[in-house]
């Protein structure tokens, strides 16, 4: 995996900094040393004890940078993406799906080296000259218009903000910026870090199922399973009526948006995760939805309608049941002479592999359990 | 010598309260026929059980409920609604000296303010009473509510499976029980 970044020159002297395999240190001044340490503890080659000072405390912006600290930078960001994107899953032998037909190997066998090249623009390059300028509180706040940054830009953005989302002081400063609040990765991978406000319409997962985007969710396919598994286990030591409600909306609107990006561009093999998380929390047929409302405190709302958004709303990713049916239905109705028959042939053998018929049941029958007129007396006991 | 002074204020507040609760919910019904005779099933059958048809929707209305069904979709509301009229009356003395401390305006309009804030406290407390009573009502009559709509459900389920059954061939036998619901059809094809 390459990646290229642009930046600009300048000279700088003072400190040293080495590239790997270079035979004599780069010079570089503090302030570019302390960029470059950043940027190393984003790709955890930094201990977070020398980085989170330097996030913490304001630096005076020189002129420019020097040539050196650019292409240190730029040789950063392509190792670091690389190894992050590998450690995260890119290791693992795996399949999905190019063209409509499944792929095995690992990520960097089953795409070509030049398609996984990743472009960054100057903007990331201000986006770490900003962090390393700003003090704790980033004000002013730095954000781009989204047209205008690359997918390695937003990679990088994604991993920043996984480096630091523990340090509350400085996520919650970064979260002020459209560029993270409004970033689609970074929202489906943390979404109780933004509950609490509305999802503009704006916020598209369709270049994250399409090119590199896809190879992007490809990795982290393990790590979206993670969370949203540790996620809706927590959710029932949840106490706050309204807190529980805004979650689940934000869940909701996010799965929604992701799995019709998935659908569109013929993409169901992203949307696996969430298989997995149902193979995962749903290990007994007894569960009842107070495994995920049982924490609330008190009566709730004085109303019926708003305690049952709240249960509703608690059991999204449950909800998300009945679109993985629908397309189990349509893969299986898919025809030897159909352009997707090899990809429907690929979901329903990672539907069978992930016992998605037992726990997609399930799904749907805890959500049925919070519906007050949903009658169990239904037509199914029907014979023909 | 200071003389003291009473001031007597009298506020009232009248106001209209409602207050609602809702329950939205979809049927569940098989696509036994295509969606438009499963609709008009479903209509038949809601009718029968006092529904009328309010332009696409079928209606029932009593005692403050209201149970609205899109047939074509299937989607259900049920609505409680409660509402009051309360006329709110205050009176408050307070007492004023002519020599130091706020002047009789001033005391006035405290005192005015005061009653306001208070009867609008007790109207508050009038809203919450009829918003427990609507809530109260809707969670009273959802299980009636689920247990008639199961059983509509169930009885347009088997009309459309014995029309459907009619269109495959010949139905040579027919046994149902309506205590169990059971529906056995039997056809020569």
């Amino acid at each position: 995996m390459v990646s290229r970044l642009w930046g600009r020159r300048s000279c700088g002297k003072g400190i040293f900094a080495v590239l790997d395999g270079q035979k004599s240190p780069l010079p570089v001044s503090r302030f570019e040393a302390n960029l470059l340490r950043i940027v190393r503890f984003f790709f955890r080659q930094v201990p977070a004890e020398e980085a989170l000072p330097l996030l913490r405390s304001s630096q005076t912006r020189p002129k420019c940078l020097s040539a050196a600290a650019v292409h240190l930078v730029g040789d950063a960001l392509a190792k670091g993406c690389v190894l992050y994107l590998v450690r995260a899953g890119g290791w693992r032998r795996d399949r999905f799906l190019r063209d409509g037909e499944p792929k095995d190997g690992r990520l960097w066998e089953r795409s070509p080296i030049d398609e996984l090249a990743l472009g960054f623009s100057p903007h990331s390059l201000e986006f770490l000259i900003w962090l390393t300028v700003t003090k704790g509180e980033m004000t002013p706040v730095w954000q781009v218009p989204a047209e205008e940054l690359t997918i390695g830009d937003r990679l990088l953005l994604f991993i920043a903000y996984e480096a630091i989302r523990e340090e509350r002081d400085i996520a919650t400063a970064l979260r002020r910026s459209s560029s993270f609040s409004e970033h689609p990765l970074i929202l489906l991978l943390n979404p109780n870090d933004f509950c609490g406000s509305s999802l503009p319409d704006s916020v598209s997962f369709a270049e994250w199922t399409i090119g590199q985007g896809s190879l992007i969710v490809e990795a982290l396919q393990r790590l979206l399973e993670v969370r949203w598994l540790e996620s809706e286990r927590s959710k029932g030591q949840v106490g706050d009526w309204d807190q529980l409600r805004q979650q689940g909306e934000m869940e909701w609107t996010l799965l929604d948006r992701f799995a019709q990006a998935a659908s569109g561009s013929c993409r169901w093999d992203l949307f696996r995760f969430l298989l997995g998380v149902l193979g995962k929390l749903l290990v007994s047929p007894n569960m009842s939805p107070t495994f995920w409302t049982g924490g609330l405190q008190g009566g709730g709302p004085p109303r019926l309608a708003d305690r049952l958004e709240t249960q509703r709303s608690a059991l999204s990713v449950l909800r998300q049941a009945d679109r993985l049916r629908q397309w189990e239905r349509r893969a299986r109705t898919s025809g030897f002479l159909d352009e997707d028959y090899a990809a429907s042939k690929f979901w329903l053998s990672e539907w069978e592999r992930m016992v998605g018929t037992q726990s997609t049941t399930r799904a749907v029958q805890i959500v049925q359990m919070v519906e007050p007129l949903h009658n169990s007396a239904t037509p199914d006991g029907m014979t023909l | 010598m200071s003389r003291a002074y009473r001031i007597t204020v009298k506020e009232s507040l009248r106001k209209d309260l409602s207050a609602s609760d809702e329950v939205c919910s979809c049927l569940e019904i098989l696509e036994i026929l295509p969606p438009e005779q499963m609709a008009e099933l479903l209509r038949d059958e809601l009718e029968k059980r006092g529904f009328e048809a309010e332009a696409e929707m079928l209606v029932r209305r009593d005692n403050g409920l209201t149970v609205t069904v899109d047939p074509r979709t299937g989607d259900i509301s049920v609505k409680a609604e409660t509402s009051d009229s309360v006329d709110l009356k205050a009176e408050r003395d307070d007492w004023g000296y002519d020599d130091i401390g706020p002047g009789e305006g001033v005391i006035r309009q405290r005192a005015q303010e005061q009653l306001k804030q208070d009867l609008e406290r007790r109207a508050g407390q009038q809203q919450a009473r009829l918003q427990t009573e609507a809530t109260e009502k809707l969670e009273g009559h959802l299980d009636d509510i689920r247990r008639e709509l199961g059983k509509a459900v169930n009885r347009v389920t088997a009309e459309a499976l014995k029309r459907k059954a009619a269109s495959l061939g010949q139905i040579k036998e027919m046994t149902e029980d309506p205590e169990s619901g059971s529906l056995t059809i039997k056809v020569e094809v």
